[in-house]
């Protein structure tokens, strides 16, 4: 299974879902944060992010350069077909795997 | 500055942010920076500028940490290999060139020029200075000379050379050389031939191997037993059609006949003596008269041991002839030997004068080059913009700096290719022009070492063409340029560069200058010098009997008796005289004079003299002048008291203070040589050129001389020397005995042949020198007529302030001249250091002639006068308004 996602490709995919056309980099980040409690840095991020985009999961585009960001452009991120069905493939994996196991889980 | 007191946002970490753009190297930076930026400004507003740079931090050491893919996939992606971008570069300088045509020709042809006159002199030179000689090993190949008490080096003896090279343990082999003239009697065609008589292991010193037949034997190295010749290739093509049965056929020599043993390869170069056809054994041993110590006329050549260095060798022969001096002290006086490297022997003539011409096309390639920077450099800075633009998208400076050397190369290549074929013409040009003294001058041709000196000059001076535009465009603030869209080199830069290059050009081209005159002062002085004689309506002629007339003194002296009779007959004929040689003939007899005041004094320091047997009508034909006494008559017959004549000098040096007139003295030693009573004193002439120092000469009557069978024929005629060639031939015929007529020359010919060498060098620098002046012309005008167009607003504003019209004129001149003059003070500077090297080329003017460097600034201060005019001109009809609106 040489594309199987690891776990914190699969929470920069479900963020790209969330987002919609306003995925950047601060944005998947600060929404990864949100939701998990977890302080991601932008180096991870981006880093993923490359290497989801050479499977050809995700694809970018250059936006333009604001002054808050010191005159450096955004790269906005969209998911991709392949990267969708990769995603969901991987979820249906987890809940396979966890179906009738929640009561004990949430037990300990 | 006090806007640190306003609400500011904090900014992250400079060197951070530094450290980011070295870690991710310019691919990743642009959207993770900004990400990092914008979360930063997040955190200060929330947790506080200093939480929010111990954050950067950390996460700017988190990046630093990880590994970062090769930036391969990344947008935005740079797929070029550098091969792409050759060919990227070359398809764009290519569309340049195309753009700007006319410049772009022009750059082509002033390099083409200097790459092509370059390799032209350059393929002259080198196998006349650089190419080792073609024989066997030829580095331990050397020439021995004999010295003199003055410290130049002399011929060797006979009896000399046999002691030391039984003696001599450093030296391999040797060979004597003497020269020889044979002329060729076959039925009714008669031809003198340039020959060498050698000591018989002359060709095993050389190194080479007969393609026919064989070299001598020591037994045909006898006296009078040599009789066997070997024969260059090129007689045997011309005279015997190439035929191998020629071994062994006998041939008509004078007045002996000799077998013809050998046939030496067509790759024989007998650089020893050029122009030689025919060998024979010398035949010498030490009975004979002529083969006696002090009789110091042999050429010696010798192979050195291997392992053994020519000092060594030199040591040791010299150690030999502090021996020989010991033992015979009336024969020698200096107990040392000289020895001269072959190749240094061959090269010593022609030397100064080929470096010095390679010297002149260096420096005029040198020039074509700063005229190709300028048009590099104009292009880069009117493409500064397309530049920065270029380097923010991504473009590493790397990549800009190859496209500008790309272009140079493409430029000074296509300049390269032209220039061979101007190399092709200008050697055979050369090799047509050139003096006779430059050796090996039938080996020049345009070969692959030619090409790849061309080809490699062509990157070297495209590389020097892009060097300074390099410069520039690494220089561009680019930053300035982005924000503002200004020029990102100031004005005053600009100027600076082009003005270098300005500089150097006038510089350059006052050297070329400076050379051209002295060169041409030396000619004008050289040609003005009183030779000793009136070369005007003068014929010489070199004349050659054979047969029974030339058996003995009396039929010989018989012989020339006559034929002066029958030349004097041929209408036209005013004066004719004999001479055994003549002034600039290029004949060289010199004999030692012993003073009867002196009788005891040791024969080996006796002074040497020219001598010059002759016929009584010599004076009044050559048009030199007596001095004291009375000149050589008629009745100084055979029979009657032996005189002789000196020249001024020889008066003066032998007889200081004192009349010369009635004492007596010996020429050519020996205690059987005459007493000669001095009759008279005449003019000197110069000999050996119009260059040579004063010598000592002196005249006797050629028959009291022994008789020989070649003299020269001086006739001083009526009208046109040259019209009365075909009757005297004619005349010198119909006396009877087999003649050949060689070297039929009038003296105004032999005065011009003396000087041909500095002709031939005057004339390459002269052009030299005029290409160096247009260019550096074009460059000075190109330069003001840029900074004119860039100075436009500038110039409008001052215009508009109410600087008059004259002023602005005055201005730009100034500019022009200034640039003129910076280059002329370093041009005359270099040329005055440098004068050295053309000194030896030089004849009564000094390198750093006044006058000349004089001519030279004014020349060029002129030239660069004429270069500014138009600028300037265009500059005061500059219109404020439009300049203010436009710039």
């Amino acid at each position: 299974m040489p594309n199987a996602l690891g776990e914190f490709e699969q929470l920069i995919l479900l963020a790209l879902v969330r987002l919609g056309d306003d995925a950047y980099g601060v944005s998947i980040q600060a929404e990864i944060a949100r939701r998990t409690r977890r302080d991601v840095g932008p180096g991870a991020v981006y880093k993923t992010l490359l290497r989801l985009e050479e499977k050809g999961f995700v694809s970018s585009w250059l936006g333009e350069p604001t002054r808050r960001r010191g005159g450096r452009r955004k790269k906005h991120y969209r998911l991709e077909p392949a990267g969708a069905l990769e995603l969901r493939r991987s979820l249906a994996a987890l809940r396979g795997m966890t179906r009738g196991l929640t009561p004990t889980l949430e037990l300990q | 500055m006090t806007r640190r007191g306003f609400a500011r946002d904090p900014a992250p970490p400079r060197a951070a942010l530094a450290l980011l753009a070295w870690r991710l190297g310019g691919v990743h930076d642009e959207p993770l920076v900004g990400d990092l930026i914008e979360s930063f400004a997040e955190r200060a507003q929330r947790d506080g500028s200093v939480a929010a740079r111990r954050w950067f931090w950390r996460e700017t050491a988190r990046i630093a940490l990880q590994s970062w893919p090769a930036p391969r996939r990344t947008p935005p992606a740079p797929t070029e290999t550098p091969m792409k971008h050759l060919l990227n570069d070359l398809h764009f300088a290519l569309r340049m060139v195309a753009r700007t045509p006319t410049v772009s020709l022009l750059t082509i042809v002033t390099l083409a020029l200097g790459i092509g006159a370059t390799s032209a002199i350059f393929s002259v030179a080198y196998p006349a200075l650089f190419q080792a000689p073609p024989y066997r090993d030829p580095a331990r190949l050397a020439l021995l000379w004999e010295r003199d008490l003055d410290g130049t080096t002399s011929n060797i003896g006979f009896t000399t050379f046999r002691d030391l090279v039984r003696d001599s343990r450093t030296i391999e082999s040797a060979a004597a050389m003497a020269f020889w003239q044979p002329t060729i009697v076959d039925g009714q065609q008669t031809e003198r031939l340039q020959g060498q008589r050698v000591t018989h292991r002359f060709f095993e010193v050389l190194g080479v191997t007969p393609t026919l037949g064989r070299t001598f034997t020591p037994d045909e190295d006898r006296y009078q037993q040599n009789r066997a010749v070997v024969i260059s290739h090129g007689l045997w093509q011309r005279r015997f059609g190439g035929d191998s049965s020629v071994l062994g056929r006998a041939l008509a020599i004078g007045t002996y006949t000799v077998t013809i043993v050998g046939v030496l390869p067509p790759t024989f170069e007998s650089l020893l003596s050029p122009g030689t056809e025919i060998w024979a054994p010398l035949g010498y041993d030490e009975t004979l008269p002529w083969a006696c110590r002090t009789c110091r006329h042999l050429r010696m050549v010798a192979r050195i041991a291997p392992g053994i260095s020519v000092s060594a060798a030199e040591e040791e022969l010299s150690g030999l002839m502090a021996g020989l001096v010991q033992r015979h002290p009336t024969e020698y006086v200096v107990p040392r030997m000289a020895l001269t490297p072959l190749h240094s022997y061959l090269v010593q003539g022609s030397r100064p004068a080929l470096l010095t011409l390679l010297g002149a096309v260096v420096l005029v390639t040198l020039i074509a080059c700063a005229n190709a920077a300028n048009l590099l450099l104009g292009r880069v800075l009117r493409r500064e913009s397309e530049f920065a633009v270029r380097t923010a998208l991504g473009a590493s400076r790397r990549r800009l700096t190859g496209q500008v050397i790309t272009e140079g190369l493409l430029l000074a290549l296509i300049g390269g290719a032209l220039g061979v074929l101007i190399a092709i013409g200008g050697v055979q040009l050369l090799v047509r022009l050139a003096p006779p003294g430059i050796p090996r001058l039938d080996q020049v041709r345009v070969d692959a070492g030619v090409l790849a000196f061309t080809f490699g000059l062509s990157i070297a001076a495209g590389l020097a063409a892009s060097a300074l535009p390099v410069l520039a465009a690494g220089r561009a603030n680019l930053h300035g340029i982005l924000k503002s869209g200004a020029r990102g080199l100031t004005i005053g830069m600009r100027h600076r560069l082009r003005a270098t290059l300005v500089v150097s050009e006038v510089a350059l081209a006052v050297m070329l200058l400076a050379g051209a005159t002295l060169l041409f002062q030396s000619l004008g002085r050289l040609l003005a010098v009183d030779a000793g004689f009136d070369p005007s309506r003068r014929l010489t002629m070199e004349v050659q009997v054979t047969g029974d007339a030339a058996s003995n003194d009396t039929t010989l002296h018989a012989f020339w008796r006559a034929a002066l009779d029958a030349v004097r007959a041929v209408p036209g004929v005013e004066h004719a005289a004999i001479a055994s040689q003549i002034p600039l003939g290029g004949n060289l007899d010199m004999y030692s004079l012993h003073l009867e005041e002196r009788a005891g004094a040791n024969p080996a320091e006796d002074p040497s003299a020219m001598r010059y047997a002759v016929t009584p009508d010599f004076l009044a034909a050559m048009g030199i002048p007596l001095i004291r006494g009375r000149w050589l008559t008629a009745q100084d017959a055979e029979a009657a008291p032996s005189v002789v004549a000196l020249n001024r000098t020889a008066a003066e040096r032998l007889y200081p203070g004192q009349d010369p007139i009635g004492r007596r003295l010996r020429v050519g030693g020996g205690e059987d040589a005459p007493w000669r009573t001095v009759v008279g004193v005449v003019g000197n002439t110069l000999h050996r050129g119009l260059d040579a120092a004063e010598e000592m000469q002196v005249y006797l009557p050629a028959v009291q001389w022994w008789g020989e069978s070649g003299m020269t024929l001086v006739l001083r005629t009526q009208g046109d020397p040259s019209s009365v060639t075909g009757a005297v031939r004619s005349a010198l015929r119909s006396i009877g005995p087999p003649v050949a007529v060689e070297g039929v020359a009038t003296m105004e010919s032999l005065v011009s042949r003396s000087t041909a060498e500095r002709r031939f060098a005057l004339a390459l620098f002269q052009a030299f020198a005029l290409v160096a002046l247009v260019l550096a012309g074009a460059g000075i005008y190109g330069v003001l007529s840029a900074s004119v167009v860039e100075r436009t607003r500038e110039i409008g504003i001052r215009s508009a302030l109410g600087a008059p019209r004259e002023r602005i004129l005055g201005f730009v001149m100034r500019q022009g001249i200034a640039l003129a003059a910076v280059g002329v003070v370093i041009g005359v500077g270099t040329s005055i250091a440098a004068g050295g090297l053309i000194a030896r080329l030089l004849y009564g003017v000094r390198p750093h002639e006044p006058t000349t460097l004089l001519f030279v600034t004014v020349t060029l201060g002129a030239l660069a006068c004429l270069a500014c005019v138009i600028p300037a001109w265009r500059a005061s009809r500059v219109d404020p308004v439009t300049a203010l609106r436009e710039g």
